[in-house]
């Protein structure tokens, strides 16, 4: 599904990631973990098409060059980011949001959009399983939202939006045990042999709930280290440090 | 200025006025042509300098105009919700129509001669003192409230071109009377100067919901000047939807005479190509426990100008003030401009009053976020620029009104 060969990048003259590679196939879960100032945001940044980096390499997804695709674009094609820092947009409605982002990628599929009866009955199902208070869709997105709440929201998002790549950009971080455990929940349902999932975390926690097949090992813009979801355990006793 | 004195002679001999009164416009119409149209050296244009939109916009203005009564093209009246009616069509009232109400509840006049409101203002107000050929004065009786609201249509068809009209309403609200007001403009004439004096006075108890809708793109160079007096415990709410006019200044001045009084002002400027708008307020607490607040929110693009030049005043009386005021403009080209002024003068000591104001472009961490949910660009900013304005519709407090703005900004829900 995604092959990344020798990626750089850099922003302001300094460079980030530094020649990665990783391939991810239809229906894994790999799950990239390391230090703060790794690279780890870099990369879920440059995936999704952030605008503000120099990028070179190559990065191949579904046999199409990432690279050339606009933001937009690599979310029409299924490409989904679960943002670290949820953004607060004031005065849009967060159901409206959702269903324009819905049917913007339903279009671009060619595929029929939603009116807004199916689109009600989606969301209520969806919320539902993610035991998502309702209310808050009819407020504005992420606006006053809890910082469980917003990332309760990125994963609703992803429930909707039925992605096939996946980015959870530090999804864990903020969340108590049991936002842990109905967000984790939430990503298991999603797994299939069609979807595939990069999970970017600081800590092994998540992992308790979501087992990885691989874990790779991120340090200064390389990967380092892969291996099965017993890294993850080594690098929660030993640290980052007697990796590099 | 020597075809605005035949004009003058002409407004007068076609009115039927006392002595009294034309005594009165002549001395308006002086102070008027010693001053003129006002030009940046004053201190209240120095960001609208009209005398120079007027000359560059406008060639030969006149003063008088004795078209016939036209025609009103009925589609153009809102047909959302029931409402009672004034029409001005060019200038002169055509159509009048409170059915909706209790006719021993409100009484209406139209003779001129009974409008008393000459006061000395600036000169725009003047020319309107010494020019209106067209008042009319609303009175709510005590304890009425007005079951549906009244919309003052304000149109303009195409026969009339580079023209002067001055137009006068006098609102009075008696005691716990209440009502609603839409100033709805429907432009379809060429580079006229429309000049609009409205005055308000709102007595024990009264509310006043007063909605100015400028929506549709039209050449016209506008100044609307309202007065508004507030006695004990009133409230008047006051929205300015501002994004038709070539040119618009509406300016508000507001007295809080007695306590408990409050006064809201919100407004939008959404604005594109060479417009130019402005909203002006002087909020003046004069009593104790009194309250104002208002929020401006503006959008700029192309090489369009904005300003908000706010003042709040609070005199020596008026303890226990509580005033603020926020502006906030997305400036999304290079070439727009926005002027805030804000401006505090208090004179009491235990009060609370604030004032904020920014101005910046698109948040672009926004549009990376909702364009990362398969969103275009375009589509990205429309939604982060309705719902930077949006916060500024809410405020209304009226259902109707807020959803008939939400519509003509194209919000769906």
């Amino acid at each position: 599904m995604l092959q990344i060969k020798d990626l750089k990048a850099k922003i302001d003259n300094k460079e980030i990631l530094k020649g990665l590679n990783l391939e991810i196939k239809s229906g894994e879960v790999h799950a990239i973990m390391g230090p703060n100032g790794s690279g780890k945001s870099t990369l879920s940044n440059v995936l999704s098409g952030k605008k503000g980096y120099t990028v070179s390499g190559d990065v191949t997804y579904l046999n199409e060059n990432l690279l050339d695709l606009e933001i937009e674009e690599r979310a029409h094609k299924g490409i989904f980011l679960a943002f670290q820092y949820p953004l607060e947009i004031p005065g849009v409605n967060t159901n409206i949001f959702l269903k324009t982002s819905l049917n913007a990628i339903k279009k671009a599929k060619g595929e029929k959009e939603l009116d807004a009866i199916e689109f009600l009955k989606l969301v209520k199902q969806k919320a539902s399983e993610l035991k998502f208070d309702e209310k808050i869709l009819s407020r504005q997105l992420n606006v006053g939202f809890s910082g469980g709440e917003k990332k309760k929201n990125e994963i609703l998002q992803m429930s909707i939006l039925n992605p096939k790549l996946s980015i959870l950009d530090e999804t864990d971080s903020g969340l108590d045990i049991d936002a842990l455990k109905i967000v984790s929940e939430g990503v298991n349902a999603l797994r299939s042999k069609e979807s595939s999932f990069l999970i970017i975390t600081h800590y092994q926690r998540l992992l308790e709930y979501i087992k990885p097949d691989f874990v790779h090992v991120l340090i200064n813009g390389q990967i380092v280290k892969s291996g099965g979801s017993e890294l993850a355990l080594e690098l929660e006793s030993k640290g980052y440090e007697n990796l590099s | 200025m020597e075809q605005l004195k035949i004009d003058f002679d002409k407004v007068i001999e076609s009115l039927k006025l006392s002595d009294e009164n034309i005594n009165s416009r002549k001395k308006n119409f002086n102070q008027f042509i010693e001053n003129g149209f006002p030009n940046k050296k004053v201190e209240d244009w120095k960001f609208s300098d009209l005398n120079q939109i007027i000359s560059s916009n406008i060639e030969n203005l006149c003063f008088h105009s004795d078209l016939e009564l036209s025609e009103i093209d009925e589609t153009i009246f809102i047909d959302k919700f029931a409402h009672n009616k004034i029409v001005f069509l060019n200038g002169a009232i055509s159509n009048i129509d409170f059915n909706y109400e209790d006719d021993t509840k409100v009484l209406l006049t139209r003779d001129l001669n009974q409008n008393e409101n000459f006061k000395e203002v600036n000169p725009l107000v003047s020319l309107n003192n010494a020019l209106t050929a067209s008042y009319i004065r609303v009175t709510v009786k005590e304890n009425y409230s007005f079951n549906k609201p009244l919309i003052i249509y304000n149109i303009t068809t195409k026969d009339l071109k580079s023209t002067a009209l001055n137009l006068k309403t006098d609102i009075v609200l008696e005691k716990n009377s209440s009502l609603k007001v839409i100033n709805l403009f429907d432009d379809n004439s060429e580079n006229n100067f429309i000049n609009i004096v409205q005055n308000f006075d709102i007595a024990q108890d009264a509310t006043l919901k007063n909605y100015k809708i400028d929506h549709k793109t039209n050449s016209n160079i506008k100044y609307c000047y309202n007065n508004i007096n507030l006695e004990k415990n009133s409230i008047s709410e006051n929205f300015i939807f501002s994004t038709g006019s070539k040119f618009i200044k509406n300016e508000i001045n507001c007295n809080l005479n007695d306590e408990y009084s409050s006064a809201f002002i919100n407004g939008i400027l959404n604005l594109t190509k060479s417009q130019h708008h402005e909203i002006k307020t002087n909020i003046n607490h004069l009593a104790e426990n009194t309250k104002s607040y208002q929020l401006i929110k503006s959008v700029l693009n192309d090489n369009a100008k904005g300003i908000y030049q706010g003042k709040i005043y609070v005199d020596a009386k008026a303890q226990k003030t509580n005033g603020y005021q926020l502006s906030k403009a997305l400036l999304l080209n290079e070439n727009t401009e926005f002027d805030g002024k804000p401006e505090l003068e208090i004179y009491a000591d235990d009060v609370k009053c604030s004032h904020g104001a920014t101005s910046g472009n698109l948040d672009e961490d926004a549009i990376f976020y909702l364009m990362s949910r398969g969103l275009s660009h375009q589509q990205s900013k429309e939604l982060l620029i309705k719902g930077f304005l949006l916060d500024a519709v809410e405020k209304i407090t009226d259902e109707e009104i807020k959803n008939l703005i939400k519509d003509m900004m194209g919000i769906v829900e």
